[in-house]
């Protein structure tokens, strides 16, 4: 397995005194499938913000593939993805232009230029559509019109579109129905048969969840910022989980 | 052919496509005379007269312009409240009286907003003859008619449920108004009433540059004298008053606003604007600028039937029409579709300070200078004419725009940034498209603006209802001069419906509340 990421004596400060992260040593290794545990500001936010690199540290440092993560190009930078909690879609932007974001880092201004115009054919998008679950109808619609999970079903195929090599996702299935949820994970731990696209064999997706977990390879629980645990999911004892979520 | 269907990011661009064709028709006129003392004029920005008397001069002409500024800002915006309160619909309502009255007053406060405020400077300077009160009133008639339009527009959008409740209570009307409809409408007049004073301060140097004393008098005079170091100790003087004054005007909106902070803040404003006319009196006065100087009534041989009708033919309505709604449009584009594409174009940290340099700078120089100024080089035509008019507003349209970014959240261009897009895409995706239906709301407005603003560049490119005006007025046609205002009167009203219309479909297309940021620029 090669190391993907690699996250050392991570520090990242809140508003006061206090530190959001603390001493986060982490790597993620190709084809891991990692659950994020940890009550709500645990961190779990914070942490996957770090890894993508839209959040500085405070110390430490964050390395793709042995590159630190400030020097990385665009094109590298695109290997990885995230799912946002907030989903960050462009509400203006219809269906097919919202998940052409996904793609923004393999093109150029021009490109760029087009899809704001509508010019760009939306073929190109129909095996994300097709994977993520969306219907096809509502290609053209801006995304500010759809429904929860419709919206939800956009950011995933931008995502899948980026086609990247790890995945990070911030509670994706909070807001989501049973079967949709179910539905995502599947596609995100890589076991639905998609041929036509590329789905991320490395993912950290942070759950509310823990019943869930069974499905992953690794789990990390945190707790007041720090890690509690990381361990192979079949070494987890409920034990852990219990001390997780229990207020000191 | 695939259908095009642009979305609202490309549409705040789109018109930057006027730069081409003002471009080329400025590029074919350009001549070599006039290249060495642009050079000169450039260059001197560099090294401006440090000479005692200049600056002194410059200092002078400044206070002036502030000092009219500051008065005409302070008497527009309270006039302008009154006007607004009694011309707004719920006034009428709260004296049980008919609306008509309402609609009659808002009626006749569109003439005075219609005309720009340099054609009522020119008209008061022909009636009454130089003064130190002509540009206060020139600057004071359009804008308190503005505020007051806001005002009451603001005024009958409220909710009326606490209006109703106190009237059932046996309120007086008096305290019906202060305490149901003067709370909400702190902010609107804190905000839009800061706006104003930028204004007041961009028009006072304007009207300068036609003679009406202060800072803009000082640039014209150095510039006809070819006097360009002279000139740039003014442009500075007045760049580093108006950056402090956006800095200030900037921190007033962004404080956080809450009821009990807007009547402190509502309080501070009253004691701003009356100490601010207090010290405008005892500047002029000690710049020895008679106020109490009578106004000299200089008759105008009133036109006849029989003059309009003559001067009505002799008119070329279609040509003038034409070129003044052109002028506009190409000035608008220019306006509206450059700050977000260079923005675009250049993202960066130090690309951003430099633009916002630039557009300080278009924003300092008066569009009759800087058409002046590319005369030295090109042919008097349309096209010199929109880009100074659309050089100006393009300062103030990239400003608003920056900080209209600044106020947004940072979270789309941080996903988008962090998923491999470089920061040109990221701007253009993570900020422009947040921005972009507020921006196109305030270029409707800003276009309606540029409309009444061609009055004062059109006698550059000698075309369009400007020039005709400033013609009619050198020839004392007072039979084409009432034409010509009432035709660009009629324009401006029609532009307003329009730009109106426009603005509220970008604000109620925009999910979520429109910025307030940008709402109150308008």
């Amino acid at each position: 397995m090669r190391k993907l990421l690699d996250l050392k004596g991570i520090y990242v400060r809140g508003n006061g005194d206090e530190y959001r992260l603390r001493n986060i040593h982490l790597s993620i290794n190709s084809g891991e499938r990692i659950a994020l545990l940890g009550q709500s500001g645990a961190g779990k936010s914070t942490l996957l913000e770090v890894a993508n690199g839209s959040l500085q540290p405070h110390s430490g440092h964050i390395k793709w593939r042995g590159i630190h993560l400030k020097h990385l190009t665009p094109k590298q930078r695109q290997r990885i993805a995230t799912l946002w909690q907030d989903l960050r879609l462009i509400e203006e932007l219809t269906v097919v232009q919202n998940i052409n974001v996904g793609a923004l880092g393999q093109h150029n201004l021009l490109w760029a230029f087009r899809n704001l115009l509508g010019t760009i054919e939306s073929k190109e998008c129909l095996p994300y559509i097709e994977a993520a679950g969306l219907e096809q109808k509502n290609i053209s619609t801006p995304v500010q019109k759809l429904s929860g999970g419709q919206r939800q079903r956009v950011a995933i195929a931008r995502l899948l579109r980026q086609q990247a090599e790890l995945l990070l996702a911030d509670e994706p299935l909070s807001s989501l129905d049973p079967t949709l949820a179910g539905e995502v994970l599947e596609l995100f731990l890589n076991k639905k048969a998609i041929q036509s696209i590329g789905i991320p064999e490395t993912c950290m997706i942070s759950l509310h969840r823990p019943d869930l977990i069974s499905n992953f390879t690794r789990v990390i629980g945190l707790k007041q910022g720090q890690i509690a645990f990381d361990c192979p999911v079949h070494n987890l004892l409920p034990f852990d989980i219990n001390m997780l979520y229990i207020d000191e | 052919m695939r259908k095009l269907i642009p979305s609202t990011p490309i549409i705040t661009i789109l018109p930057a496509l006027a730069l081409i064709p003002v471009l080329t028709d400025v590029l074919i006129g350009v001549h070599n005379g006039g290249g060495n003392i642009l050079f000169e004029f450039f260059s001197a920005s560099l090294h401006p007269s440090l000479e005692q008397t200049v600056i002194l001069s410059a200092w002078k002409g400044l206070q002036i312009t502030i000092a009219t500024a500051l008065l005409s800002w302070v008497i527009s915006t309270f006039g302008g409240m009154i006007l607004g309160v009694i011309s707004s619909n719920t006034f009428w309502q709260i004296f049980e009286s008919s609306q008509w009255k309402a609609i009659l007053i808002r009626r006749i406060l569109a003439i005075p907003r219609s005309i720009h405020e340099l054609i009522w400077g020119l008209l008061l300077l022909q009636v009454f003859g130089i003064g130190p009160w002509i540009a206060i009133i020139a600057i004071c008639i359009p804008y308190s008619s503005l505020v007051a339009r806001v005002i009451s527009d603001q005024i009958d959008s409220l909710d009326h449920g606490r209006l109703i409740a106190l009237k059932h209570s046996g309120a007086s009307p008096f305290a019906s108004i202060t305490t149901a409809l003067l709370p909400p409408m702190i902010p609107v007049i804190n905000s839009y009433g800061s706006y104003r004073l930028e204004c007041a301060l961009r028009g006072a140097t304007m009207l300068g540059v036609f003679g009406m004393g202060g800072i803009g008098t000082e640039m014209q005079l150095t510039f006809q004298s070819l006097e360009f170091t002279e000139m740039w100790t003014s442009l500075w003087m007045l760049g580093g008053v108006m950056l402090i004054l956006e800095k200030i005007l900037s921190w007033w909106r962004k404080a956080p606003s809450s009821p009990n902070r807007s009547e402190r803040q509502l309080l501070i404003s009253i004691g701003v604007m009356l100490t601010s006319v207090l010290i405008s009196l005892i500047w002029l006065q000690a710049l020895d600028i008679n106020l109490a100087t009578n106004f000299n009534w200089h008759p105008i041989g009133l036109p006849t039937i029989a003059d309009i009708k003559n001067s009505f033919h002799e008119l070329s309505w279609i040509d003038l029409i034409s070129n003044t709604l052109l002028m506009t449009l190409l000035s608008a584009g220019i306006a509206i579709g450059i700050p977000p594409l260079g923005m675009i174009l250049w993202p960066t940290k130090l690309g951003g300070a430099i633009q916002s340099s630039i557009w300080l700078l278009l924003r300092l120089i008066p569009p009759p200078l800087s058409a002046l100024l590319l005369l030295l080089c090109t042919n008097p035509s349309i096209s010199v004419a929109a880009l100074a008019l659309g050089l100006q507003n393009l300062g103030i349209m990239g400003r608003l725009l920056k900080e209209g970014v600044s106020h947004q959240s940072k979270d789309l261009y941080t996903a988008i940034h962090s998923s491999g897009s470089g920061k040109r895409l990221a701007w253009l995706y993570g900020h422009l498209s947040l921005q972009s239906k507020s921006y196109l709301a305030y270029a409707a407005y800003r276009t309606d603006v540029i409309l009444r603003e061609t009055a004062v560049v059109g006698v550059v490119g000698g075309v369009g209802l400007g020039w005709q005006l400033q013609e009619s007025l050198s020839s004392f046609d007072w039979a084409q001069v009432a034409l010509v205002t009432t035709a660009y009167s009629t324009l401006t009203l029609i532009g307003e419906t329009i730009s109106e219309k426009a603005r509220q479909y970008w604000l109620n297309s925009a999910k979520g509340p429109p910025s307030l940021f940008f709402q109150n620029q308008f």
